[in-house]
C-alpha cells in the first residue's frame, strides 16, 4: 500500500531541493546528520541536487549519545562524499543543566535537539547555506519531534514520506546497510527507540496514518482493515494534540489584514 | 502549422520577470521558424496567487498587454494570466495574441476550490467555450481542470475544432509504486480527445515549485486519432515542438465517424428532460 516509485520520488525531491536553495539565492545546504536513516537520506538527496561541494554535514553528539551514532554519521558522509564537522554539544548542554538541574529525560532531549538546531543555524550563516530538514511524515503527524528543535528547517525534503517509505528510498539511494538495519532512534538516551516511545511499530502506524490522512477513511473502515479501535483513537489523539507543532503561532487579530490569517502570501512570493 | 510548448517555472507574482522570459522564448521560437508558441496556465504570474492576484493581474491595454501585442507581431502566442477586465474583477485567462493584437480570450469556467486549490476566492468564472481561428485551424482552449470535464471538450468537438489546446498548472500528487497518479490523469484525457473527439491536442503544463507544491510538467502532443505521439519531460523544464496537420483530423473523422454520428440534438433533448425532471 505504501510502496513508492523511488526513481520518481528521487527526481521530484532532487528538483525540490535545487529549487528551494537556488530560488532563495543560495547554493549550499547544511544538514544535521544524526547517524540515523532520515538524515542519511536527506544527505544523499542534497548531494544529488547540489553536488558534493555545496552540501555540508554537522555531526553533533552529546556525551550520552550512542557511539555508533557518530560512526554511522561519518559512514553516511563518507558514502555520499560530503564534508562534515563534528561538534560536541555536551559542554553547552551540561553548562545549562549545571545551573538548572533536571531529572526529566524529555527536558534533556528537547534541550539537545534545540542546541543542535542553534548550532546548525549558526553554521548555516557561516557557510551561506540553508538548513535542510530531516523530518518524515510519520513523526510530523504524531508530533514526535521537538518544536524549534529537530523540526526547524528552511525546507523539508522528506516531510511527505512515511517512515516505511523513507526506508524504501534509503535502499534505492544506497544508504549503508548498517544505518538501514538499526532500529530508528532519536538517541536522546541509551536504549531509546522511536517505536518504543511512540508505542506502535512504524509498519502499523504508517498504514493507519495513510488511511486516515491521505485516504480519509473513517474509524469503521480502518477497523475492518484489522486495526483495533483504541489504537486508531490513540493515533488520532496524537495527531490532534500535536497540531500546534505543525503551524505558526496564532496572531491576535486586530487590523483588517493579519499575518497568518488574511495576509495571504506564499513564502515563494516573487521568487 | 509548427507549434511549440514551453514548459517552465514562472516566478510567483513576478510578472516583469515572467514577461521577459516570454519575450525570450518568443524570439527563440521565431528563430526556429515556429508559428505558435504556447505557455502554461498563469504563465505570467505563477499559480498560488492568494493576495498577490490584484497586483499581478494584467489590465487590458496595460503595459504588459501592449508588450504581448508587440511580441505577437513575430509569432502567435498563447499565454496564461490573471486579467482584471473590470475594476476589482479578475479572471483566470488564456490569451491568444496574433499579428499584433489579442484575437481570443478564454476565461476559465471550472475553478477548482478544494484541498490546496482556492481559485474561487480569487477569480470570477468564465461563461463559455468559443472556438476561434489560429491560422488555418479552428481551435479551442481548455484551462487545467476544464480538461478533466470531457463534456467541455465535447463543446469544441461540436464546433468542429481541429486543434485543442489545454494549458495547465497541475500539481504533481498521488505517489505510489507506479509513479505519480496525476500524470496519468492528463494523459488519459489526451487519449480521449485524440481518439474520440478527433482533436490534435497540445497539453502544456508547468514545472517548478511553489512552497513545496511541485508542478509535474509532462506536456504532450496527441495527434488526431493516434493518441499521444510526443511528450516533454516530467518535473524538469522542457520545450516540445509539434507539427499540427489538419489532414489527421479528416482521416480520424473518416475512420471512426464519431463526429458524423454525433446527435447533439438528442443530447440536448435528454439534457432538458434530465434537468427538468
Amino acid at each position: 500500500m505504501l510502496k513508492i516509485d523511488c526513481q520518481m520520488v528521487e527526481k521530484v525531491l532532487v528538483a525540490f531541493i535545487k529549487d528551494s536553495v537556488i530560488k532563495n539565492g543560495f547554493h549550499n545546504a547544511i544538514i544535521g546528520v544524526s547517524g540515523g536513516l532520515d538524515s542519511a537520506v536527506v544527505l544523499a538527496l542534497c548531494r544529488k541536487a547540489l553536488g558534493s561541494r555545496h552540501t555540508f554535514a554537522l555531526l553533533m553528539p552529546y556525551r550520552a549519545s550512542a557511539p555508533e551514532s557518530l560512526s554511522h554519521g561519518e559512514l553516511a558522509c563518507a558514502t555520499f562524499k560530503v564534508g562534515y564537522e563534528v561538534i560536541d554539544i555536551s559542554p553547552a548542554v551540561d553548562a545549562y543543566f549545571d545551573r538548572y538541574p533536571t531529572a526529566s529525560k524529555v527536558q534533556l532531549g528537547n534541550k539537545c535537539a534545540r542546541e543542535r538546531m542553534s548550532v546548525l543555524y549558526d553554521h548555516s550563516v557561516r557557510r551561506k547555506a540553508l538548513v535542510a530538514g530531516t523530518s518524515n511524515k510519520s513523526e510530523l503527524l504524531v508530533g514526535y519531534s521537538t518544536q524549534f528543535g529537530d523540526s526547524a528547517a528552511a525546507f523539508q525534503p522528506i516531510g511527505d514520506l512515511y517512515k516505511t517509505q523513507v526506508f524504501e528510498l534509503a535502499r534505492h539511494l544506497g544508504v549503508p546497510g548498517d544505518i538501514i538495519a538499526k532500529k530508528p532512534s532519536a538517541d536522546l538516551w541509551p536504549g531509546q527507540t522511536d517505536e518504543g516511545e511512540i508505542g506502535i511499530p512504524y509498519t502499523d502506524l504508517d498504514v493507519i496514518l495513510h488511511l486516515m490522512v491521505d485516504r480519509r477513511w473513517d474509524e469503521g473502515e480502518i477497523i475492518e482493515r484489522g486495526f483495533p479501535l483504541p489504537l486508531i483513537r490513540r493515533i488520532r489523539a496524537m495527531m490532534i494534540n500535536s497540531q500546534f507543532k505543525r503551524t505558526m503561532p496564532p496572531v491576535a487579530k486586530l487590523h483588517a489584514r493579519t499575518i497568518g490569517i488574511d495576509f495571504r502570501y506564499l513564502r515563494d512570493w516573487n521568487k | 502549422m509548427k507549434v511549440r510548448a514551453v514548459q517552465f517555472s514562472p516566478a510567483l507574482g513576478h510578472v516583469e520577470k515572467n514577461l521577459e522570459f516570454h519575450a525570450e522564448q518568443a524570439a527563440h521560437a521565431v528563430k526556429d521558424r515556429q508559428e505558435l508558441v504556447v505557455f502554461p496556465e498563469l504563465s505570467l504570474s505563477g499559480y498560488h496567487l492568494k493576495d498577490i492576484a490584484p497586483d499581478a493581474a494584467l489590465k487590458p491595454n496595460g503595459r504588459e498587454w501592449r508588450r504581448l501585442e508587440k511580441m505577437s507581431r513575430g509569432i502567435d502566442i498563447i499565454a496564461g494570466a490573471p486579467v482584471e477586465e473590470d475594476p476589482g474583477i479578475i479572471v483566470n485567462a488564456a490569451l491568444y495574441f496574433s499579428r499584433g493584437r489579442l484575437r481570443h480570450m478564454h476565461r476559465k469556467v471550472q475553478l477548482p476550490n478544494y484541498g490546496m486549490f482556492e481559485e474561487r476566492m480569487i477569480f470570477k468564472p468564465g461563461e463559455g467555450f468559443h472556438a476561434f481561428k489560429i491560422g488555418g485551424f479552428k481551435a479551442g482552449i481548455l484551462i487545467c481542470r476544464e480538461i478533466l470535464f470531457p463534456m467541455l471538450a465535447y463543446l469544441y468537438f461540436l464546433q468542429k475544432t481541429d486543434l485543442l489546446i489545454g494549458i495547465s498548472n497541475s500539481p504533481q500528487r498521488g505517489i505510489g509504486k507506479d509513479g505519480i497518479s496525476s500524470f496519468q490523469l492528463w494523459e488519459t484525457m489526451g487519449y480521449v480527445f485524440s481518439q474520440f473527439y478527433h482533436q490534435n491536442y497540445l497539453f502544456v503544463n508547468r514545472v517548478g515549485f511553489e512552497d513545496g507544491i511541485g508542478f509535474g510538467g509532462g506536456s504532450f502532443f496527441a495527434r488526431a486519432g493516434l493518441g499521444i505521439v510526443q511528450k516533454a519531460k516530467y518535473v524538469d523544464a522542457d520545450v516540445l515542438d509539434a507539427e499540427v496537420r489538419s489532414a489527421d483530423v479528416r482521416r480520424a473523422r473518416l475512420a471512426s465517424g464519431y463526429l458524423r454520428d454525433e446527435q447533439p440534438g438528442l443530447v440536448l433533448q435528454e439534457m432538458r428532460r434530465i434537468l427538468h425532471a
